[in-house]
Formats: structure tokens, sequence, C-alpha cells
């Protein structure tokens, strides 16, 4: 295929030239090529990376009376609160199990803020308090098998309502009744439904040595839950002093 | 006794079928291949369910780094791409490519940058031209033509020493808007806000075309915040306070997939 012949037509005429081979080495071609591919998969990103959408809450309006922080109401039924903390050693690198999971810890309460009396002691519950709000922890550990755990379950508890009405659409989906598309609007009504009276309201807050993923993970259990209230909260003192009562209330074992 | 006559087979393999085969193969990587954009530092983002693709026009990055010495301060680097295919690049600057949008967005951001009190930067067209050129930048304003200065090499070397000082756009409040607070005083800004602002004003509100614009206003697409998985969030917060600050309140964040059985 290299070579190029040159055909005489099988007769030899006199003083007529010598056939030649003219043989074109394309070793070192390929070897060229070779390396110049290698260059181009090692620099390609394949993987796209992916984007999380985030909406803060507007920002106050500097002409208008600088009302609470807090104003906005939440129902004492609704609302959670979470608390994300990730544990981290004294180089301030974060500790990690032996899956390479981070250990973040999420404290939640239900309900109102557990007030702290003067002494700096934390009293959960109160006159009128409908909801019990201790503080308790769990993890973020996904799922075994189809069943949810850690924070999951907890917030897949309370959200039952709206995930239930969505496991009939969402085998609908997987069998192909329904597009994809069709599905995601009927997800968006049903989370956006006001008329499911445990539909929670969820504040994340976390603390300052909490890392981003930790923060990214807390968000994603908003999404996997179909939980459409939520909003990031600032981190007071008070959440300080509730971790520092839980972990004195629960000592490590 | 008649010698026994070895055929002699030559030992050439023809290489040109091979030629061919890499030859598609180096194609196919050249036509499919996004370059990985040179950063100042590498990041890791965290994994999450989200499947929102990341947008590839149109976008204005904000690198979240800290350095090792000093975990709770965040350096910021910003990255402008426009659009891909910049078909009436003159007149409309909604549909600019991005070497167009970076020369709009630097001659906005010294125009608001000296409009809050801040010295002239001594800018000149060569510097225009240059920012025109590169991904990423994160240098103070008063050192950028200093910068411009140097040759690539010195220019990177800068950018990717989180320990000096003036590596990373200020989050320091030390700018004052002409706007006014509530008690009568100037609302203090940063050189961060006003990088943010003048992208912003960079593009008209579009739209049909998906303006840098309309995109930051409208669905936040148009901001991609990617930060490292191990920053603390009170670090990578302080960059959110300040997008806030700016009614710029909605935003995508950078993230991996993860996958998750349901």
């Amino acid at each position: 295929m290299a070579q190029i012949e040159q055909s005489d037509g099988g007769k030899k005429k006199k003083g007529a030239q010598k056939k030649m081979h003219i043989h074109v080495d394309f070793t070192p071609m390929v070897d060229m090529n070779m390396l110049l591919i290698t260059f181009f998969m090692l620099c390609t990103t394949m993987i796209k990376s992916q984007t999380l959408s985030i909406a803060l809450p507007a920002p106050p309006d500097p002409n208008q009376e600088r009302t609470q922080d807090n104003s906005e109401t939440v129902a004492e039924t609704k609302a959670i609160t979470l608390i994300i903390d990730s544990e981290r050693d004294k180089d301030g690198n974060i500790v990690t199990d032996a899956d390479g999971n981070p250990n973040d810890v999420v404290y939640y309460y239900f309900g109102f803020e557990p007030t702290i009396d003067e002494n700096k002691n934390v009293i959960f519950g109160g006159e009128g308090f409908k909801v019990d709000n201790t503080v308790k922890a769990e993890k973020f550990i996904g799922n075994d098998g189809s069943a949810t755990q850690g924070i999951r379950r907890v917030l897949h508890d309370r959200n039952a309502q709206v995930l239930e009405k969505l496991e009939s659409y969402k085998d609908q989906w997987r069998r192909g009744k329904i597009t994809e598309e069709e599905f995601q609007n009927i997800a968006r009504e049903v989370r956006n439904d006001s008329t499911f009276t445990t539909r929670p309201q969820v504040t994340v807050k976390a603390t300052p040595q909490a890392s981003w993923q930790s923060v990214i993970s807390a968000l994603d259990e908003m999404q996997i839950n179909q939980i459409s209230q939520y909003r990031i909260g600032s981190f007071t003192p008070t959440d300080s002093l509730l971790i520092v009562d839980y972990k004195r209330r629960n000592p490590a074992e | 006794m008649g010698k026994i006559k070895v055929k002699r087979k030559s030992t050439l393999i023809d290489m040109t079928a091979m030629s061919d085969v890499t030859v598609l193969l180096l194609t196919f990587f050249m036509l499919t291949s996004t370059f990985l954009q040179k950063e100042p530092t590498q990041v890791v983002t965290p994994p999450s369910v989200s499947t929102q693709k990341i947008q590839m026009s149109n976008v204005a990055q904000v690198l979240v780094a800290t350095s090792e010495d000093d975990k709770d301060t965040p350096k910021v680097y910003l990255s402008v791409t426009g659009e891909a295919n910049p078909d009436i690049p003159e007149d409309n600057p909604g549909a600019w490519g991005s070497e167009n949008l970076r020369k709009e967005i630097l001659k906005n951001a010294v125009a608001l940058y000296m409009e809050a009190g801040g010295k002239d930067p001594g800018i000149t067209n060569d510097d225009i031209e240059k920012f025109a050129k590169v991904a990423t930048f994160g240098v103070p304003i008063s050192k950028m033509h200093e910068f411009f200065s140097l040759d690539q090499t010195k220019q990177d070397e800068w950018l990717s020493d989180l320990d000096r000082a003036d590596s990373g756009i200020p989050l320091v409040n030390y700018l004052a808007t002409k706007e006014l607070d509530a008690s009568g005083n100037p609302v203090k800004t940063n050189e961060f806000q006003i990088w943010m602002r003048a992208i912003f004003n960079a593009t008209p509100y579009d739209e049909a075309l998906q303006t840098l614009n309309f995109k930051m206003r409208k669905t936040g697409e148009g901001i991609a915040v990617k930060a490292d998985r191990g920053t603390s969030f009170n670090t990578v917060n302080k960059v959110l306070e300040n997008l806030r600050t700016i009614k710029m309140n909605k935003f995508t964040v950078m993230t991996a997939l993860k996958s998750e059985n349901e």
C-alpha cells in the first residue's frame, strides 16, 4: 500500500528504466499520531460539571427600617432547623471515615428555637409549644437499599404526604407512561401544593467549620425529599450553645 | 546436493492502515475536546445529585480559593465567557464573544472603580487587549497595569501564589458608592462587587439571546460559584453574602455528579 510500483506493462523494452519500488515508511507518522492522541486524551475533560441552583433571600432594603432578621413567619408545626457541622482535625482538614466520606453531623430540631436562660442553659419546650423541640443529631448516610436512613429518613417522614403522592407518578414515569418532563412538572406542582398540612419548612444553618460539601449535601437532601420550602439561615450564638448542650447530654461513645 | 532455498520474508509491516486509524482518532479528540481551563488553583467541587448542566456560554464563574495559612479569607478569581458563536459582533453587545465582552467589562469596572473613589489605575489600550485574551483574572484593579506588563509565566505565577496579598480580587469594603443607606452614609462597596456589577452592565437584558445580563438577573444561571468541597461554609458564605448585597441572590454553584440510588 505504501509503495508505488512502476509497472512496465510486462514487456521489457530496451533502454527502459529498472522497475522501482518507492516505499514510504509510516511508522514515525504513527508514532507522532499516537503521541498527539495521548496529549489530547489527557487534556480533555469529558465530564462536564453540573450545577445546583441556589436562591438566597433578597437583601434587606437599606431605605427601610431594619426589622428583625427572622421576620419570616414559620409555622411551628412545619418548622425544621438543621445545623450542619463537619468534624475537622487540628490542621483544619476534614475527618473522613473508612470509605472517605466526611464525618458530617446534622443537629436538628422541630418547631421553635429552644430558649436559653441567663445561665446559658438550654430549655426545651415551654408554654404553648406544641412541638417537642429537643435537639437531636443525625448523619448523611443516604439509603440502605430502598429504605432511607439518617437525616434523610427524618426529612422523608416529615414530607411523607408529598412523597406518597409523587410515588404513584414516579411509577408511571418509570413504566414510560409519562415523560420525564411531565413528571417534573407534576412534581413541582405537588411540592408547592399548600393543601398538604405537614409540608416542612426547613432552615439550613452551618457552623463556621462546616464544609462546603456538607452544605451542598444538605441542599441535596431537600431535592431528594421534594422539599420546596427551605432557606439558608445564619449561624447564631444560640445555635452553638445548642450544639454544646447536645454534646453534654450525649457524650461520644 | 541442492541448496534448500529459504524464502526470505520481508519484516516490513505496512503502517499505512495504522496511520489512517490514528489520524481518525486524533481528529475525533481534537473536535470533541474542550481544554481544561487554566485556573490559579485546583478545586474539587462537592458532589451533588443535581443534574443541571453547566452553562457553556454567557456565564461568569466565581472561583473561591483559600491560601494554606489563612483558610478564613476567600480569594476570588473571575472568568467570563461570552457567546460561543458571536454573529453580530459590533452593534449588539448581547451577542458578543468573550473578547469583546471582556473589553467592555474592564472599561465598566474601571469607570465604576473611579466613581467609587478609587485612584485612576492607568490602564492602557494595550492592557485592555491583553485582558481580553486571559480566561481568569484576579488582581486588585490598582495592580492591573503592573500585572499585564509582565509576561505570561510571571502572570500565572502571580495568580497561583495564593499567599500573596495581591492575588485575588479584594473583598475588603473600602470603596464607597453614590448610594446612601438609611442613616445617610454612602454604601460601602468592594472590588468584587464592582466587577460583578461591571459584568452585569456589559450586556443588555435580552431573553431571546440569553444574554449574560438576562441569565444573571432572571435565572441565576449566569453566575457559577466554584469552591472546593473542603472549604468551610463560612468562607464561601462571605462571597455569597457579597453577591446577595448587590441583589444577585440567585446563582448556581458548581458540583460534581453523584449517583444516588433511590
